[in-house]
C-alpha cells in the first residue's frame, strides 16, 4: 500500500514495531499539542506582572486625580501601558493555548484607597527584580527587552520618591 | 552567544565607560554646586564601573581597550545646560552598551549587564528629569517589532 490515510499511520506504524516519534524528526504530531515553550511563559509572566501594574496606576489615579502627583502617575502609567503594548507584541501563543495565564490569587485587587505611593514603589522595584530574575529562561532579544524594561521600573521608583 | 561574544560585550560596554569618563570630565567643568557633586559622584561610579569591565575582560584571557585619548563630544558643551544635556546623553550611551550583556548565554554576565543599565537609567532620568519607557532601546528597533 503506498498511500495510507492520517488516521491509519499510527496502526502501520505500530504492526512495523515502530513509534511516530521513530519516523519523523522534531515535535511528534500525533503526541498532543507541546507545552508552552520558556519564551513563551516568561512573556506570559510578564504580560500579567505589566497589568496587574497598570490597575494598580490607575487605581492610584482614580483616587488622587487633578493632582501634580497624578500627572506624575499619569507619566509613569503611559510608560507602563508601552511596555505592556511591546511585551505582548512579542506573544505567539500555539492555536488553542490561553493568550494569557489566569491572575495570580496571590494579589487580590486592591481598593483605591490601598493604592498609596509607597504600595507603587514597592511594587516598581518588585517588578525590577522579578523582571531580572527571568532573564535567565529568556532568549536574547527578549532578555534585552525585559532589561530595558527592569530598568525604566527602576526609575519609576526612584521617581516615586524611593 | 560565545565566549568571543561575552569579551565582545564586556569590551564594548568599557569603551562605553570610558567615553563617559571623559564626557563627565568635560560636563564637570560647567557644572557647579550640588549638580557637580553629582557629575563628581557619577564619574566616580564609570571609573569603577571600567576597572570592573577590565578585571572581567582580563579573567577571561583577553585584553581590556585602551581609553581613547580624546572623544568627539555629540554637540558643543559651553554652560550648565548642555553639560547636563550632555551627561544625560552619556549615561544613554552607557545604558546601550550594556544592552549588549544581557543578550550574552553568560548568566552571571546578563545580570550584572541588566543591573548596569538600571544604575546608568537612574543616572541619565535624574539629569534628563524625567524616565524613559526604554532605557538603552532604539526607537527603530521599538518600531520594527511593532511591524507586521
Amino acid at each position: 500500500m503506498l498511500l495510507a490515510s492520517a488516521a491509519a499511520l499510527p496502526l502501520l506504524l505500530g504492526a512495523a514495531g515502530c513509534r511516530s516519534s521513530d519516523v519523523f524528526t522534531g515535535p511528534d504530531p500525533l503526541a498532543g499539542r507541546p507545552p508552552l515553550g520558556h519564551d513563551v511563559l516568561t512573556l506570559q509572566a510578564a504580560i500579567a506582572a505589566e497589568e496587574n501594574m497598570i490597575d494598580l496606576y490607575q487605581l492610584a489615579i482614580s483616587g488622587d486625580s487633578g493632582t501634580s502627583r497624578a500627572r506624575t502617575l499619569r507619566s509613569l502609567l503611559a510608560q507602563h501601558q508601552q511596555h505592556l503594548v511591546q511585551l505582548k507584541a512579542r506573544l505567539i501563543v500555539p492555536p488553542g493555548a490561553s493568550a494569557s495565564p489566569s491572575p495570580s490569587s496571590a494579589s487580590p485587587s486592591p481598593r483605591a484607597s490601598t493604592v498609596s505611593i509607597t504600595r507603587l514603589r514597592a511594587a516598581e522595584r518588585a517588578s525590577a527584580a522579578d523582571l531580572v530574575r527571568r532573564l535567565a529562561t529568556a532568549p536574547p532579544a527578549l532578555a534585552q527587552l525585559l532589561a530595558s524594561i527592569a530598568a525604566s521600573d527602576a526609575t519609576h521608583a526612584t521617581a516615586l520618591g524611593g | 552567544m560565545a565566549s568571543t561574544g561575552a569579551v565582545a560585550a564586556l569590551q564594548a560596554a568599557l569603551a562605553a565607560e570610558n567615553a563617559a569618563i571623559f564626557g563627565y570630565g568635560v560636563a564637570g567643568a560647567h557644572l557647579t554646586g550640588s549638580s557637580q557633586a553629582a557629575a563628581e559622584q557619577d564619574w566616580t561610579a564609570h571609573n569603577q564601573a571600567r576597572d570592573a569591565l577590565a578585571a572581567m575582560i582580563s579573567a577571561r584571557g583577553a585584553v581590556p581597550a585602551a581609553a581613547q585619548a580624546y572623544y568627539q563630544l555629540p554637540f558643543r558643551v559651553h554652560d550648565a545646560p548642555s553639560a547636563i544635556r550632555l551627561a544625560a546623553y552619556l549615561e544613554d550611551g552607557v545604558t546601550r552598551a550594556y544592552l549588549g550583556l544581557v543578550a550574552v548565554s553568560d548568566q552571571r554576565l546578563r545580570r550584572f549587564g541588566a543591573m548596569a543599565m538600571q544604575d546608568a537609567a537612574q543616572r541619565a532620568a535624574s539629569w534628563r528629569g524625567s524616565t524613559q519607557a526604554f532605557p538603552g532601546l532604539t526607537p527603530l528597533v521599538l518600531l520594527a517589532l511593532l511591524a507586521p
